[in-house]
């Protein structure tokens, strides 16, 4: 074995300045999900706007292209982890934010085939129904796309909490994550009374509770630390 | 350690083609450092060949924190 030759200061410097450089420079993404997402999403997005423009019906949803591509996604991550030699933290938070943009892409999705019957419902509780008067003087029944504010806004306070649960690794926060999540998903089915409720409950388990661990960590830190 | 502070974890492989390294070498290392709790070694398989993952826990961060420091400040001195 080699004898270690001891580093003088400005050698040790220059070494580890090197090592980080090496670690920057390193290139290792394929850009294949990339491709793949962006070749599946321009081509239904074309093909509907063509369908709609021109008033035909390709005879599927161009749509389900999108859910399709989920399966080889799931193949490009399985081979990209097998050839993987590094994973950065820029990379780890970077994937945190995909995995949930996935997640909330899915639910949205939920959002707009659901809304629309729950809110049918919802109005016919009330004895409400939709009319629509059409130019040339008939009045038929109208289903009219109301959007549950509440839910939206809970899908959005669901994303940075996610996230930030994943990327510090910080359980409470995926939990409570979760659990606007099932706000949501209640939320597309409940009036906006109880929608306000729902975000209420969110800003409390997203991010006071959660807030208030970590100001308890931060204090006892700062206790050890005097 | 300044190539496993910049990431979350890393192989040998990679170690190896980084610092330019001998496998016997490199190994020699990555114990010391293992046994002074500078880093964490997991080994498993991959396609059926041992791969060792090396990631650097919080005292490993603290002491290249240290030497780091203390190599700046001599260097001011000088």
């Amino acid at each position: 074995m080699e004898q270690e030759k001891p580093l003088g200061q400005q050698e040790s410097i220059q070494l580890i300045t090197e090592m980080i450089q090496k670690v920057k420079h390193h290139f290792h993404e394929s850009g294949t999900s990339a491709i793949l997402w962006g070749s599946v999403v321009g081509i239904a997005g074309l093909v509907n706007f063509v369908e709609l423009y021109w008033k035909f019906y390709i005879g599927f949803d161009i749509w389900l292209l999108v859910l399709a591509a989920v399966i080889p996604q799931v193949f490009i991550t399985i081979r990209e982890n097998r050839t993987r030699k590094i994973i950065t933290y820029t990379e780890a938070a970077i994937n945190a934010i995909w995995l949930v943009y996935g997640i909330s892409i899915f639910l949205l999705v939920f959002y707009f085939n659901t809304v629309p019957a729950a809110t049918d419902k919802l109005l016919s509780q009330h004895g409400v129904i939709l009319l629509r008067r059409n130019s040339d003087g008939t009045i038929d029944a109208f289903r009219y796309f109301i959007p549950s504010h509440g839910s939206l806004l809970l899908l959005l306070f669901g994303i940075p909490t996610m996230a930030t649960g994943i990327a510090h690794k910080f359980r409470i926060m995926v939990w409570s994550a979760i659990l606007c999540y099932i706000f949501f998903l209640i939320s597309c089915f409940t009036s906006n009374v109880y929608d306000m409720l729902l975000c209420g409950l969110a800003g409390i388990f997203n991010w006071l509770i959660p807030g208030l661990v970590l100001r308890k960590k931060y204090m006892r830190q700062k206790a050890l630390s005097v | 350690m300044s190539l496993l502070i910049s990431v979350k974890e890393a192989e040998f492989t990679f170690l190896k083609e980084k610092t330019n390294s001998t496998a016997g070498n490199l190994s020699v290392q990555i114990q010391k450092l293992k046994e002074s709790g500078y880093i964490d070694v997991i080994k498993q398989f991959k396609d059926n060949y041992p791969q060792t993952i090396c990631k650097i826990t919080k005292q490993g961060i603290n002491a290249f924190e240290e030497y780091v420091k203390n190599l700046q400040t001599y260097l001011d001195k000088t």
